[in-house]
């Protein structure tokens, strides 16, 4: 995915992407967040996650790690946090060309749904979005644009990477044994 | 015969309260069940129970000024001991007596649901699945519902607390969630107990201060509750030996 470099808006260490996704719909952002987990024991720590927004709508997801895109890119942006979040301004007019990547895309609605785990914020991006957003999802994703199963994929694409979840639950297993001791139990 | 399970999420929101009372009361057609609120930081299971105005609560004996049992209600066939929801009850409580509490409670009943906070931050919110013999999971299907449902799980068998099962809570009418819930279970120490659809029931009983099975007793979450209820093979504690047990509760020492 190419971008131009555009304005940098915010530059911040977040702890879930869903507060990035509201700041950006609230204030109705175009241009593109780049996500940087802070976690390096991850596998795809290494990566960055950008995603590219209409007034505030995510229109594209692409893994710089994985160099995947749309919903499975989603999922490997999927790491616990925090993350360094960088947001970059640009005009409509910018984004025009990389937004005809439509195998990058992802539903409007999928990020907070599915990333964010907030289906009231994922309600009012949809209702953010233009009508041809809705209408057009559907296109090489699923049958039905704007549904359940479309958003889905992201889910399953976290799910098939075993190496990650493994990562997620050693990191898990080492930070239990850790508190235990500071806790005192 | 006793067993202890602690109803789990590492995310708020996924509908943990209106869960285990549901799955208290599915279980309490075979079983004495006590439902305790152990999420002594953002209680609300008096608010599903129709408990709201409950004078003594679990804050009171963990501030040691009240026996546990003037704190235990009996409502809708179910032994529910519910929290208070003020800061200074919060404050004044000490959690290291849910020991104790989950101690006493375990000589008169069959099976105790701990309703957990939804945090791994802190001791108090970690110690529900301490005490507890096992964990039921709930999640949503989504990315971080399922990611911190996993780490959840990682404390809780660190701490020598084994999955019970998943419940997957909330599921809208369009979402297929059979590869979802079969990929989930790869990673999962338990199955999945049931797959309960969103429900405008569960809503509305909230607002009435009813659990959900005495509200819409015949709708589908309901149904599917009764189901995962019907799926949990309770294991036979030793009754005898309950009291210790709990009080005894620790991280194991091979850590």
């Amino acid at each position: 995915m190419k971008l131009p470099r555009g304005r940098l808006d915010k530059s911040r260490v977040v702890t879930d992407p869903r507060d990035t996704l509201a700041d950006v719909l609230d204030r109705e952002l175009t241009g593109y967040a780049v996500f940087e987990s802070q976690e390096t024991l991850l596998l795809d720590g290494e990566g960055r996650g950008v995603m590219t927004f209409s007034d505030g709508v995510p229109v594209l997801v692409y893994h710089t790690g994985t160099d995947r895109g749309g919903p499975p890119a989603l999922a490997d942006l999927a790491v616990p946090g925090p993350y360094h979040v960088s947001l970059y301004t640009l005009d409509a007019a910018d984004l025009e060309s990389a937004h005809e990547a439509a195998d990058l895309r992802v539903s409007p609605g999928m990020p907070a749904e599915r990333l964010g785990g907030d289906p009231a914020l994922a309600d009012s991006t949809r209702r953010a979005a233009p009508d041809e957003r809705l209408s057009a999802m559907g296109d090489g994703d699923a049958e039905a644009p704007e549904d359940g199963t479309a958003d889905q994929s992201a889910v399953e694409a976290f799910l098939d990477d075993a190496e990650k979840i493994e990562a997620i639950k050693q990191q898990a297993r080492s930070e239990a044994r850790e508190r235990a001791q500071e806790w005192d139990f | 015969m006793v067993e202890v399970f602690a109803v789990a999420s590492g995310k708020g929101g996924t509908g943990k309260t209106t869960s285990t009372v549901a799955l208290g009361m599915a279980l309490s057609d075979r079983y004495d069940v006590t439902v305790v609120d152990a999420d002594t930081g953002m209680a609300n299971l008096l608010f599903h129970a129709g408990l709201s105005d409950a004078e003594t609560t679990l804050h009171d004996v963990l501030a040691d000024e009240a026996p546990v049992e003037a704190a235990t209600y009996d409502r809708f066939g179910l032994t529910v001991v519910p929290c208070g929801t003020s800061l200074d009850g919060f404050r004044d409580a000490d959690p290291d007596r849910l020991r104790d509490v989950v101690a006493a409670l375990a000589e008169d009943t069959d099976i105790i649901l701990l309703d957990s906070p939804p945090a791994l931050d802190s001791r108090t919110a970690v110690l529900p699945i301490v005490l507890a013999d096992r964990i039921v999971v709930v999640l949503q299907p989504t990315i971080p519902a399922i990611s911190d449902g996993l780490k959840v799980q990682e404390y809780a068998t660190t701490y020598d607390t084994d999955v019970a099962g998943l419940l997957f809570n909330k599921i809208r009418e369009s979402e297929s969630i059979e590869q979802v819930s079969e990929k989930t279970e790869r990673y999962f120490d338990g199955p999945t107990l049931a797959a309960v659809p969103e429900s405008e029931r569960a809503r509305e009983a909230r607002r009435a201060g009813r659990p959900l099975l005495a509200h819409a007793p015949e709708c589908e979450a309901a149904t599917a509750y009764r189901a995962a209820a019907e799926s949990l093979t309770v294991r036979d504690g030793a009754a005898a030996d309950a009291a210790d047990r709990f009080q005894s509760a620790v991280i194991p020492e091979s850590l």
